[in-house]
Parts: structure tokens; sequence; C-alpha cells
């Protein structure tokens, strides 16, 4: 096959989705160092390049996240949590998966796998560390809601210190292109409500979802979730299926 | 006045190739500056991906940590930091939702597409280029369905099968509209080659 009929197919081949025999042939043309093919899949690459740097974010990631992640390079200290345990469980799949495995192409279908699954695992088990935690705090207060109502319902945990955790039930999965959006409702009359990020429900209609920082209940009402586009929107321009009033620890 | 986006290509170039530099020396300062420069761009697109704020900042930094991990791997003369990036990005993301989804992958075809070596030789600074806008626009152009499967296959990692069944369609048809919203990208972005 020659390089004119592939034309179709290096956008195809970056994407994962070219079929064969075109995908062999692009593999063939790539391993003998054609030119004409390394040009085009680099277009290719370039064309979905684009495609994702055009994806839009209405609110820009957390001013944390930097530190984050220079903290996790050892540019600054910060606390690892269960991340040493859970590496080491990592490590433990990886190598169980080597010993065990079969042949050699299960071997790294199954430690790719694996590596992804706990991936996956980690930031779920570090997350729920956090909620932990946040429920045992010193000064959380829990507040229910929709008790009254076929759906959806939870509890919020409000700690003024460390945040709030809101957990719900009975919430459906967004539809397509759709996405749950936190607000912190102001006390305040007429103030307008502040964004508190985009989240998903599982599949089976939980959700949990955490507020890091500081909650000042003298200026915050309660905790709303809306449903908007999800990408986010700067303003609330749905009814809120969730209203979580915040709750002050008594004195 | 025609000079200055290769003047500026020049230098995003520069200062790519000096941050790799300074990457594979270890120094988190060139991790701070790597982020300053893609992470909101990193961020937006898993975002897109993930629809939590939460799990795409942990993914965002997932990404960055693998960047600096594999950095002496990079070719400092002919990378393209801004594309490697980002193609790590988009897989540790689809990694998370087709883990979270009890979904398999395309072992083969994904672990390839994040490889650095990949990157090389690609236009500088292409991110920040106008091409963005182009290619933003030509999305927009595209028929409902053209523009569905182009984001099914980016954003979510589906193959043409998964997208059939997700969309009830046959898989020829959405075979069809994939072809002709690729063609259709091509075409604007080497239009607009053409007339820059």
């Amino acid at each position: 096959m020659n390089c004119s009929a592939l034309r179709d197919h290096y956008e195809l081949y970056a994407l994962g989705l070219a079929e064969e025999p075109e995908r062999d042939e692009i593999r063939v043309h790539l391993d003998r160092g054609c030119e004409v093919c390394m040009s085009e899949m680099r277009r290719a690459r370039e064309l979905l390049t684009l495609v994702g740097g055009s994806s839009d974010a209405q609110a820009p990631p957390s001013s944390k996240l930097r530190r984050r992640i220079l903290a996790s390079v050892g540019a600054e200290q910060r606390g690892w949590g269960w991340t040493p345990l859970l590496a080491g469980s990592t490590l433990m799949f990886l190598a169980a998966a080597v010993y065990f495995g079969g042949r050699e192409s299960d071997f790294s279908r199954e430690v790719v796998r694996l590596t992804a699954q706990s991936r996956a695992q980690i930031i779920d088990l570090t997350r729920l560390n956090e909620a932990f935690q946040l429920m045992n705090g010193a000064d959380t207060t829990v507040t229910s809601f929709g008790q009254d109502k076929p759906k959806p319902r939870g509890k919020l945990f409000y700690s003024p210190s460390m945040g709030a955790l809101l957990i719900a039930s009975n919430l459906p999965p967004a539809p397509s292109g759709k996405a749950y959006e936190l607000w912190y409702i102001p006390k305040a009359k007429g103030a307008s409500p502040v964004r508190g990020g985009m989240f998903q429900s599982q599949n089976d209609g939980t959700a949990m979802r955490i507020l890091r920082g500081p909650i000042d209940a003298n200026t915050t009402a309660a905790i709303a979730v809306t449903l908007e586009i999800d990408s986010g929107v700067d303003a609330p321009t749905s009814t809120p299926v969730i209203v979580a009033p915040l709750a002050a620890a008594p004195q | 006045m025609f000079l200055l986006p290769i003047l500026l290509a020049l230098r995003t170039t520069e200062a790519d190739a000096a941050l790799i530099l300074r990457l594979q020396r270890r120094e988190p300062q060139a991790l701070a500056e790597l982020y300053d420069r893609y992470g909101r761009v990193a961020y937006a697109l898993i975002l897109r991906v993930v629809r939590d704020t939460g799990i795409a900042e942990d993914l965002v930094q997932e990404t960055f940590l693998r960047v600096w991990n594999r950095a002496q791997g990079f070719d400092v003369q002919k990378g393209a930091v801004g594309p490697w990036l980002l193609a790590v990005a988009r897989n540790r993301a689809i990694d998370y939702i087709r883990s979270a989804g009890g979904r398999e992958r395309n072992t083969v075809e994904f672990e390839e597409t994040d490889h650095p070596a990949l990157y090389t030789d690609m236009e500088p600074g292409i991110l920040a280029s106008d091409k963005v806008r182009v290619v933003k626009a030509a999305i927009e152009k595209l028929s409902r369905q053209q523009r569905q499967v182009i984001e099914l296959a980016y954003f979510e990692g589906l193959s043409q099968t998964e997208m059939a069944a997700r969309m009830g369609q046959p898989l020829g048809t959405v075979k069809t509209w994939v072809r002709a919203a690729l063609k259709a990208l091509r075409d604007e972005l080497g239009a607009q080659a053409v007339s820059a």
C-alpha cells in the first residue's frame, strides 16, 4: 500500500481507531522510516493536540494545585497520608502480575490494567481519607437534606476549619454534556453564589464531594448543587437539586 | 509584522528546550514554570474528560509527575513539550474514566500515544498559536453527529464499535462520521496554513 492510500488513516491511527490492514501498513511505513508517513503522523498528532488544546475551562484550577505538584517532587514539605502505603500496594500488584502472569503480552496488558486500576484507587482512597478526616473533625457538624423528597437526599458534614463534605444519594447521573456544579450560597441578600466546582454522580446515583479549605458560616448560608453544562457556568442557571444549610458547631 | 509569529515560535522553542534541560537536571523550579505554561490547558482538557474538578486536579498532578519522571527520555532539541504533556494528560484522564467505569482499554495504541519520542519536530508553540482557535471554530462547524464522534473518540477514548453502541447507530455510519469529521478538521487547518 502506498502512502497516498493511507492519507485518510493517519488521524485514525493517532487516535487509536485505525483498523487492519491500514494500521499495520502505517506501522510498517513508520518502522522503515518512511518520511511521508512520519511527516503525516506529525501533522495528525498536531491536529489532535489542537483538538485537546481547544478545551475551555470556565475557572482555573485552585491555587493550591501548583503547591501540591511542587510538594510532590520535594520542592515543598507536604503530608503524604496514604500515598506510601498505596504506592507499596501498587508495586505488590505489579510484582504479583509479573510473577503469576502467562505470556509476555499478557504480562504487559495485565500490568497496564493493574497500574490504571491502582492509580484510580490511589485517587479514590486519598479522597476517602480526606473525607474521614473531615467527618471526624472536632468542630464538624452534620445536616441532612432532601429527607422530605424522593430525590436526591444526603448529608453535609461541615467543619469551619477544614471545609465541607457532601454525600448524596438518588442523584441521577448527569446527561451527556452536563455536570453537577456546587455553589456557596452567601448569607447577604443580593450577593451572588460562588462557584465550588463540578462533579459527577456514580451510576448508582451516589456522589461524594469535598470542599477543601475553611468556610465561614457567618457569611455562607448553604451549599447548593445545580445541573449545568459540563464546562461550568459563572452563575446558576437552573433550580438547585440540593440545598444543604451550614450548621455551626455549638459553642 | 509578519516576522512576529516566527520570532515568537523561536522564542517558545528555545524556552521549552531550556525548560526540558532543567527538568532533566531535576530542578523543581522548572516544573513550576512548566505548570505555569501548560497547567491551565492540561486542567481544561482533563476536566472536559472527567467532569469533576477535584478528580481533574488530582489527574493534573499525576500528569506533571509523569512528565517530571519521564523527562530524561525527551529530545531537548527536537521535542515539543506542550503536545507531549497534553497527550499524557489525555491518557491519564481516559485511564481514570475507563477504570472507574470498569471498561477495558485499548492498551497498545494508548500506551504508544504518550511516548515522548512521538512528539518531535512538531510546530513549536502550537498550543499558543492561532491554530487552536481555527480548530475550535472548525469543530463548531461540524454536524452534531460529527462533533459527537470526535468528542467520544478524543475525550472519552471510545473505539468506533463503542461509539456505535453508545449512539445507537450502525458501525458503518459511525465510521463515515468519524472520517468526515477528521477530514473536515484537516482541511480547515490546511486552508488556514495556506492563507497564513
